[in-house]
């Protein structure tokens, strides 16, 4: 296990440096400077910032003090437009918020999605299934962007229950529209994997063994049929938990929930390289923990994975 | 010895019916697909959706870019939609017809969806292919690129690129196109792993035959099945792609437009009761998703009979 984990850690560091490297050259080769502006700054003030912000070295010095920046002190530097900022510090307003959310979304998605589709497909064909696959197909072309809009049309504008936007840490009601914007399209992809895979494992040798024996219907599917109709589900949580977090970009502009996404796009909007260069080599980072972690599971309930 | 000259007719006739009506891979297919009543009607759907793009311009009364004084500013008390102004899908904001901007959005949602994913078609089955039939090295360096490419998030990777090399259709597509093929290389290496040890492959390089005319007349033939169906599921992720960069504001730039911008629209002014600027565009959304998705559910289950 242990030699398998190190083997994927091996693959995982390289692809993180890789992601970092070519941001960097991205940056650097795309046209204008971070201090271009409309009138243009006289050449010594812009030869003073690029001497402050280290551009004036060669580029493989930058490169290397870049990453040793974020490996040693996972220090992510200036911010280009906001001289008072690290990246660090904008990194770190915005990132709890997308945590909790993003956090509450997945758990939403997989228990909703995983009890869908298995209630789906031990009552198949019958009222129950047809509800199930209907509302899975329905909300899978509802993506965040077109649920956040439809939500607040439902449940501020016309109902009055909840705030429109904004974020409280200690406010639940501010958490119930970004949680269902964001897991909704996810929960409907994993009911309908987990119903395939569940129908699929049904009706495998061990299930009929396990029910000549006599067991109830709820002990086989939770004992025999659980564990190996989830592995199609686990590996589809790597993507779906990229995906979650793209998402927050979304969530945080439409709902005003100052999450990182939020961050990304006004950097975006600002060109403020350095911003988006941190928070997109932090999503990578995650993305591939994450991916690191699924791997692992995914491991450890397929028997037939050998390290 | 009597031959039965009538019954030697009658089999001949049924021989020769069992040869007209011996049915390949693909008519069985079609048969299965036109049995299935969700595919069919997606595929209804995607025929309307295309008909709107292609011909809902002749239809317009006025074009995406003209602006309505008569409604401009007033768009929540005039701009509805209505038969007599010509506005059928009513106005925007600034007064502009929102059914020729909706028919523009379409075409724009369509074309990203299409050639992202004619892009993954050709790039993900040649790459695909090319590792799965050569295996070895080759194969573990060309899929390590792809699972290295796979890592890293790129929709985040994509905003950069429009941000930095400035926003237009071209790097839409090619930041589309650049990502698209990843997973359709994966599916077409395992399927190419399992042909290529079939006995015609094998009876191919017994006789010389080189490595690329086997990919292209064996391998690429076998591959159509699964390439096709992930195609046409790939489409409507492109657009969801397409729309999430536009709903941010970074897709295409005015007049131009795509459903993802309109809806992005629609949705910051329901607040002022302009509902038919979120609800037309979304219609049109939904609809396109979902015929994608039926036709491509279907043609699965008619291909892969084994999975029914």
């Amino acid at each position: 296990m242990i030699v398998y984990i190190l083997k994927r850690l091996a693959i995982a560091i390289p692809t993180l440096l890789l992601l970092i490297v070519l941001s960097f050259l991205l940056m650097h080769a795309a046209p204008g400077g971070p201090f271009t502006q409309e009138r243009g700054l006289p050449p010594e003030v812009l030869a003073n910032l690029n001497a402050k912000y280290g551009l004036d070295q060669p580029l493989w010095r930058q490169i290397v003090s870049y990453v040793w920046g974020i490996v040693s002190a996972f220090d992510f530097g200036p911010s280009f437009v906001y001289k008072d900022r690290s990246v660090n510090d904008i990194i770190a307003q915005g990132f709890p918020v997308t945590l909790t959310y993003g956090f509450l979304s997945f758990i939403v998605a997989v228990v909703v999605g995983v009890t869908l589709g298995t209630i789906a497909a031990v009552r198949h064909n019958t009222v129950i299934d047809y509800f199930a696959v209907g509302l899975s197909i329905g909300a899978q072309v509802l993506p965040n962007f077109v649920m956040a809009p439809i939500l607040v049309l439902v449940f501020t504008l016309a109902l009055h229950w909840l705030p429109g936007g904004g974020w409280r840490f200690n406010d639940p009601h501010f958490w119930v529209m970004p949680v269902i914007a964001l897991s909704t399209s996810y929960m409907a992809s994993i009911a309908r994997i987990m119903r395939s895979s569940m129908l699929e494992v049904l009706t495998s040798n061990h299930i009929r063994t396990a029910r000549a024996k006599g067991l109830s219907g709820l002990r086989i599917v939770l004992r025999h049929a659980l564990k190996p109709a989830l592995l199609p589900v686990i590996s589809y949580l790597g993507p779906a938990f990229v995906a979650m977090i793209t998402g927050s970009v979304i969530v945080d502009i439409y709902f005003s929930t100052g999450g990182i996404g939020k961050a990304f796009v006004d950097s975006a909007l600002n060109r403020d390289y350095a911003v988006m260069m941190g928070i997109t080599i932090l999503v990578g980072a995650l993305t591939i923990l994450f991916n690191l972690v699924v791997d692992i599971i995914y491991g450890w309930i397929d028997p037939k994975i050998r390290y | 010895m009597v031959i039965d000259s009538q019954k030697m007719q009658s089999l001949a006739a049924a021989t020769a019916r069992e040869d007209i009506a011996g049915r390949s891979l693909w008519a069985d297919a079609r048969r299965r697909f036109l049995r299935n009543k969700a595919a069919l009607f997606g595929l209804l759907l995607l025929v309307f959706v295309v008909l709107f793009a292609l011909f809902g311009n002749s239809l317009a009364r006025w074009s995406n870019d003209e602006i309505d004084f008569s409604v401009m500013g007033q768009a929540a008390e005039l701009g509805g939609p209505s038969l007599e102004t010509g506005h059928y899908f009513g106005t925007d904001d600034l007064g502009r017809d929102l059914f020729a901007r909706t028919v523009q959005g379409t075409q724009i949602s369509l074309a990203v969806g299409i050639i992202g994913s004619a892009i993954a078609v050709v790039v993900g089955t040649l790459w695909g292919a090319t590792a799965g039939y050569f295996g070895g090295r080759i194969d573990n360096i060309m899929m390590r690129t792809v699972d290295i490419l796979l890592a890293i998030p790129y929709m985040f990777v994509l905003i950069l690129l429009l941000v930095m090399y400035g926003r237009s259709i071209t790097m839409l597509f090619a930041g589309v196109g650049l990502i698209s093929w990843l997973e359709m290389s994966r599916i077409v290496r395992g399927q190419t792993l399992s042909l290529k040890n079939r006995d015609y492959i094998e009876a191919a390089r017994a006789i010389g035959v080189p490595a690329r005319t086997i990919i292209r007349r064996h391998i690429l033939p076998n591959l159509i099945g699964v390439v096709t169906v992930f195609a046409t599921l790939l489409v409507p992720n492109m657009i969801l792609t397409e729309s999430f960069i536009s709903f941010l504001g970074l897709g295409v730039q005015e007049p131009m437009t795509s459903l993802g911008a309109l809806i992005s629209e629609g949705s910051g002014t329901i607040a002022y009761g302009t509902l038919w600027q979120l609800a037309f565009p979304l219609l049109f959304f939904v609809t396109t998703l979902f015929g994608f998705f039926f036709v491509g559910d279907g043609l699965r289950d008619a291909l892969d009979p084994k999975d029914r």
